[in-house]
């Protein structure tokens, strides 16, 4: 598919070239930008304008680089941009759907398919950024070290490192809460 | 609790070689902790692919996608202005070449027929290659 993308934008075809990499893509930036910004309805709205960029920006693609590598370096930059945004509204922690939840329900379960006896969706969003991103990554990447250091464009040993980190803190809360469930 | 020295190798059961996988099932067999916080390894790893995996975009995103692009098109219309300088630019070159050349030999000018008639004739064709080449710029 790459190749047939780069020989449109080789000729200059580039409504062509776009309507080929929008369904090719849209799953992939849509995760990446989840992962990121860790709201399913922020991701979206960001991907739209990681899309308008791309379009923006296709005439200009010199092919230094895969297209791939090109399109999640645009998606992160444009989440970066959001988490700022984000940031500077001091809005995220309020507006986030998932987080909000959790913290209302304080501590019962509050997600379908989360039922570990503790709200991971909530500890997941006290661990440090870095691990959130890469957690929720190799979660939806079917747990491919690999292909969450590229699209997060992180070594794959600071990917192993967070998610080992990550993962020992889940299971440790995990296993303290089944202790607790059991004892009472 | 897991026991500090298994708890790291737990976490990276699903990796570990055959025989350190035998020597970590061994002890977990024999250790309550470490069994627990096992079971809880897999039920968070299990929890989270339910979760995470297969999320995709809403099936009205494309189209989404396609009208904004539509839109930033739209706005983005390439402007004529720099063509029409280069037309006027070029012919002024042109008209200029003309005329000096008639200045240099009136009687060449004259026995070919009006000077005038050839700059407007050449101003013209230079005329008809610049807007070809913007037509084929705005295509793209």
């Amino acid at each position: 598919m790459e190749q047939q993308i780069r020989a449109c934008l080789d000729q200059k075809r580039y409504r062509e070239a776009f309507d080929l990499l929008l369904p090719e893509y849209q799953n992939r930036v849509f995760r990446l930008a989840f992962a990121m910004l860790g709201d399913p309805a922020a991701a979206e709205d960001t991907a739209q304008d990681v899309f308008v960029r791309i379009w923006k920006a296709l005439a200009g693609f010199r092919g230094q680089s895969s297209l791939s590598t090109w399109i999640y370096a645009i998606t992160r930059n444009t989440c970066l941009t959001a988490l700022r945004s984000a940031a500077a509204k001091r809005e995220i922690s309020i507006e986030e759907p998932d987080v909000g939840q959790a913290v209302e329900s304080s501590g019962a379960i509050s997600e379908p398919g989360v039922r570990a006896g503790i709200d991971l969706i909530r500890l997941i969003a006290e661990l440090p950024e870095r691990h959130q991103q890469v957690l929720r990554l190799y979660y939806m990447e079917e747990r491919s070290y690999e292909d969450v250091a590229r699209l997060l464009d992180l070594p794959m040993g600071t990917v192993k490192v967070s998610l080992h980190r990550a993962r020992k803190q889940l299971a440790r809360a995990a296993a303290r809460s089944k202790m607790e469930t059991g004892t009472t | 609790m897991a026991c500090a020295e298994f708890e790291d190798r737990l976490l990276e059961y699903a990796v570990l070689p055959e025989a350190e996988r035998r020597s970590v099932d061994a002890h977990v067999a024999g250790c309550g902790g470490c069994r627990e916080f096992l079971d809880a390894l897999a039920s968070v790893d299990r929890e989270l692919t339910a979760h995470f995996s297969g999320r995709e975009v809403s099936a009205n995103f494309n189209q989404a996608v396609t009208a904004r692009v539509r839109r930033e098109t739209a706005h983005r219309r390439p402007s004529l202005v720099p063509e029409v300088l280069d037309f006027v630019g070029w012919g002024a070159i042109v008209t200029l070449i003309a005329l000096f050349i008639y200045w240099l030999t009136p009687q060449m000018a004259a026995a070919s027929g009006n000077a005038i008639w050839i700059s407007a004739s050449v101003f013209l064709m230079a005329g008809i290659l610049v807007a070809l080449r913007s037509f084929a710029d705005l295509k793209h």
